[in-house]
């Protein structure tokens, strides 16, 4: 499901801006760490939850509108570089803020503990992320399918200049994409924090991770992106029941068989 | 004796259908021109006799071999050479240096890809050096390509493909984008290279097409409509609706 | 000899006196790294952002090998070659059917995989921890341990690679490498299988990025984790862009850069990475061209002020 989200975001961004974004991972591991900070300041997880990823946005604006911004032209390697650069710089400002050790935190109360589920107890956390996952996903989807501004960010993603032509400001566009995306990762890092403590690696690790989904579902292919974060997220789950150590390199492994077989991707079209 | 030929030749993209059962014969040594509106599906033509992509359905024949489905980068081995419609150079090589790589491609023999120097390949330098006077731009053989006219990038799309030493060329309209004086000798060029090669020519402007041109074909909406003599196809009544006007004499 | 030969053997002379022999050998063998992504990244056109898969992974194999079955030098750097050939072809075969940011994307996410084997590998690899206890053994009764005769031999090492890199950029591979990052359709219509000439270039460059890994692993005697991240990936494009990859030497110069600002900056502050990350972003946004464009543009501006 968090997967699904961060492919979701990163598809976005590399469909619109058609920028490879390397600091997808740190906006994510920054929403993690926004959280339990905002958590810790404020003492409600609910309202945490709302405005960590909204800081997270925020950077994602300031990053697009500072720096992307002057780099459209510039070509991927440059673009690649910056993103990256970003990455470090946002990774270790998290060691230098936060300290190098991570943190662990607990679930809101009401969400502690497990649910029967009659073969197995469940968290009651996982399951609230699995849905709050779902329903994020869910309200995306119907935001880019049925309103008018993610119709004109579909089109962006199809094709930049007509939409230019028809009088959209495109650095509008970009900018609200690539804030859109960063708003994803961020609530995905924020779910993320009480399920397995928060480190400073976190967001190299899920990175990764997001790339394969992004390749596999087709770049700036949303749904495909969210049909490969499930697939990839249940195929990760399955693994880790038998073989446990395995589990995240399955996940690239899994990516390189699909993609000797079909190199277009699950859903891409070639 | 046809030396390229096609064989009901169709393309769809999709719902599409972009060539629809094409019968070609070109003799060898001939030139023969393909003329048609935009969009007949000229173009698509000449990209299944290259390889770009694959038919649908129809054979291609070369010298009697069948040589349908096979790739771009083979096409060229086998002795047929193109010219594009959109100048497709390489942009930061000196003119030399763009047609030499299309001499050594089907030069007689790779040795010493990896280790011998470009300046000790003499076939291939005298190839190219040959195709670039052959379009009179041996003088300006080391200027960059993306420094010389629109004009003088057409001869070079042109001597690109001559640098293979084909049996066919295939000719995209040469003259696209060229000035009435640039036209007339791009006209006298190809003109110089009937007979020592079969030239096949897309080309919309009718004076060229009516004084090289042995043979003619008509495309229309994919298919071929009529096919003849340069007087023959100017009288033809289906080439003149297709036209919508008429073909300038 | 060509100016540009004559600076760089005068370097190669004089570095283990300017800076310590360790750092010296660091230099060089960073920069047979770049000169390997340069093949790629310059010559191709082929951004391969996943270079780190090659030199890790021939620096594990040859560590390996050499810590538990000391096997000799030569041996070793052999085998640092062909562990960075034979995984570049590997993750070459997967790349180079796709391009632009697709192609990007894949090699980092295939560089993810081979790093997530190497961190959980931990009975091999030993994990975070790396791999320490990498020998340097002897070679013809030289002793290698001492840092000035290791120096010489990666110094060495570093000018046959050179020569060979550029035999091959001057050779029609190059000029065909070249033709496909000008125009690839052109290049495959003139009769050329781009897809096997850009994995021949993916081979070669790992090729490279191998014995750049076993150097390493020799010099500090250990394999770090990072070595087959994508921070290794990311610092020699870095090097390689801000020594200018238009020209065969600029890898060289992106090593000499990225070396002193990674010492310098890492004695500053344990955060140092950060510092790098805004090194890489002034970059970005202020030098691109690299060095080589910088100072032509520096020697230009000099020159226009001096006739006026």
């Amino acid at each position: 499901m968090l997967y699904a989200l961060m492919g979701l975001g990163l598809s976005l961004i590399t469909g619109v801006l058609n920028i490879p974004n390397f600091a997808h991972g740190a906006l994510f591991a920054i929403g993690a760490y926004l959280l339990v900070t905002t958590v810790g300041l404020i003492g409600n997880f609910w309202l945490a939850l709302l405005i960590a990823p909204l800081g997270v946005a925020l950077v994602g604006l300031l990053i697009e509108y500072l720096g992307i911004r002057r780099l459209y032209a510039a070509g991927h390697d440059y673009q690649l570089l910056f993103t990256f650069g970003l990455a470090l710089i946002l990774s270790e400002g998290i060691i230098v803020i936060w300290g190098p050790v991570g943190f662990s935190h607990l679930p809101p109360p009401i969400l502690r503990g497990g649910v029967d589920l009659g073969f197995t107890f469940y968290p009651k956390y996982r399951l609230f992320v699995m849905v709050a996952a779902g329903l994020l996903i869910l309200a995306t989807w119907l935001f880019l399918e049925k309103t008018r501004y993610g119709a004109i960010m579909r089109a962006g993603i199809e094709n930049k200049e007509m939409v230019s032509l028809l009088g959209i400001d495109i650095h509008k566009l970009f900018t609200a994409a690539f804030a859109l995306g960063a708003y994803l990762a961020g609530i995905a890092g924020a779910l993320t924090a009480p399920i397995r403590g928060i480190n400073p690696n976190m967001g190299v690790d899920m990175l990764g991770i997001a790339f394969v989904v992004v390749a596999l579902g087709g770049l700036g292919n949303l749904l495909g992106a969210i049909a490969a974060g499930l697939l990839i997220g249940i195929a990760q789950a399955v693994v880790a029941a038998y073989w446990t150590e395995a589990s995240t390199a399955v996940i690239f492994a899994v990516m390189a068989l699909v993609l000797l077989i079909r190199p277009q991707g699950l859903f891409g079209i070639r | 004796m046809a030396l390229l030929e096609t064989k009901s030749l169709s393309k769809s993209f999709g719902a599409l259908a972009a060539v629809k059962d094409v019968s070609l014969g070109i003799a060898a040594g001939s030139l023969h021109s393909i003329i048609g509106p935009n969009g007949a599906g000229k173009t698509t033509l000449f990209n299944l006799l290259t390889g770009t992509f694959p038919p649908t359905s129809g054979r291609i024949f070369l010298d009697q071999k069948d040589i349908t489905g096979t790739p771009a980068n083979r096409i060229a081995h086998l002795g047929l050479a193109r010219s594009f419609q959109r100048t497709n150079v390489f942009p930061a090589f000196s003119l030399l240096e763009n047609v030499w790589v299309a001499a050594f491609a089907c030069g007689s023999s790779w040795q010493g890809l990896l280790w011998r120097r470009t300046d000790r390949y003499p076939q291939a330098t005298e190839r190219a050096r040959t195709a670039l006077s052959d379009v009179g731009l041996l003088p300006k053989a080391h200027v960059a390509a993306r420094e010389i006219s629109h004009g003088e990038q057409r001869q070079l799309e042109l001597a690109i493909a001559l640098a293979a030493a084909p049996r066919v060329l295939l000719l995209d309209e040469p003259a696209a984008g060229l000035s009435p004086e640039e036209t007339r000798r791009m006209v006298a060029l190809v003109r110089a290279l009937k007979g020592r090669y079969t030239i096949v020519l897309i080309e919309h402007k009718m004076d060229i097409i009516m004084s090289v041109s042995d043979r003619v074909s008509v495309m229309h909406f994919g298919a071929l409509i009529a096919e003849g003599t340069p007087a023959e196809i100017q009288r033809d009544p289906e080439v003149r609706r297709a036209y919508l006007g008429g073909i300038a004499a | 000899m060509n100016r540009a030969t004559i600076a760089i053997l005068v370097a190669v002379v004089l570095l283990p006196f300017v800076v310590r022999p360790v750092i010296a050998a660091e230099i060089w063998l960073f920069a047979i790294f770049g000169l390997g992504l340069n093949l790629l990244l310059g010559y191709t056109g082929l951004l391969s952002f996943g270079q780190g898969t090659f030199f890790g992974s021939a620096a594990y194999v040859a560590g390996w090998l050499l810590k538990h079955y000391a096997i000799n030098v030569f041996f070793a750097l052999g085998i640092g070659i062909g562990v960075g050939a034979l995984s570049a072809l590997l993750v070459g075969y997967l790349c180079v059917q796709r391009s632009g940011l697709y192609f990007i994307m894949l090699t980092f996410a295939l560089n993810q995989l081979f790093f997530f084997i190497a961190y959980q590998w931990t009975s091999v690899t030993g994990g975070e921890d790396g791999m320490p206890g990498v020998p340097r053994p002897a070679l013809l009764g030289i002793d290698f341990k001492d840092p000035l005769a290791y120096y010489i031999f990666v110094a060495a090492l570093f000018l046959i690679s050179l020569w060979i890199m550029k035999r091959i950029v001057e050779s029609p591979l190059g000029r065909i490498l070249q033709a496909i990052r000008e125009n690839e359709v052109r290049a495959e219509a003139v009769g050329y299988n781009v897809a096997r000439f850009k994995l021949l270039a993916f081979v070669i460059g790992g090729a490279f990025s191998g014995l750049a890994g076993v150097l390493y692993a020799m010099l500090f005697g250990i394999v770090p984790l990072e070595a087959i991240g994508f921070v290794s990936s990311g610092n020699v494009v870095f090097a390689t862009l801000i020594g200018g990859s238009g020209s065969l030497y600029g890898p060289i110069i992106g090593s000499f850069v990225f070396i002193w600002l990674s010492e310098s900056m890492s004695v500053i502050w344990t955060r140092w990475p950060l510092l790098l990350g805004v090194a890489f972003v002034i970059v970005v946004l202020f030098f691109r061209g690299g060095v080589v464009e910088a100072w032509s543009r520096f020697f230009a501006w000099r020159f226009s002020k001096q006739k006026a």
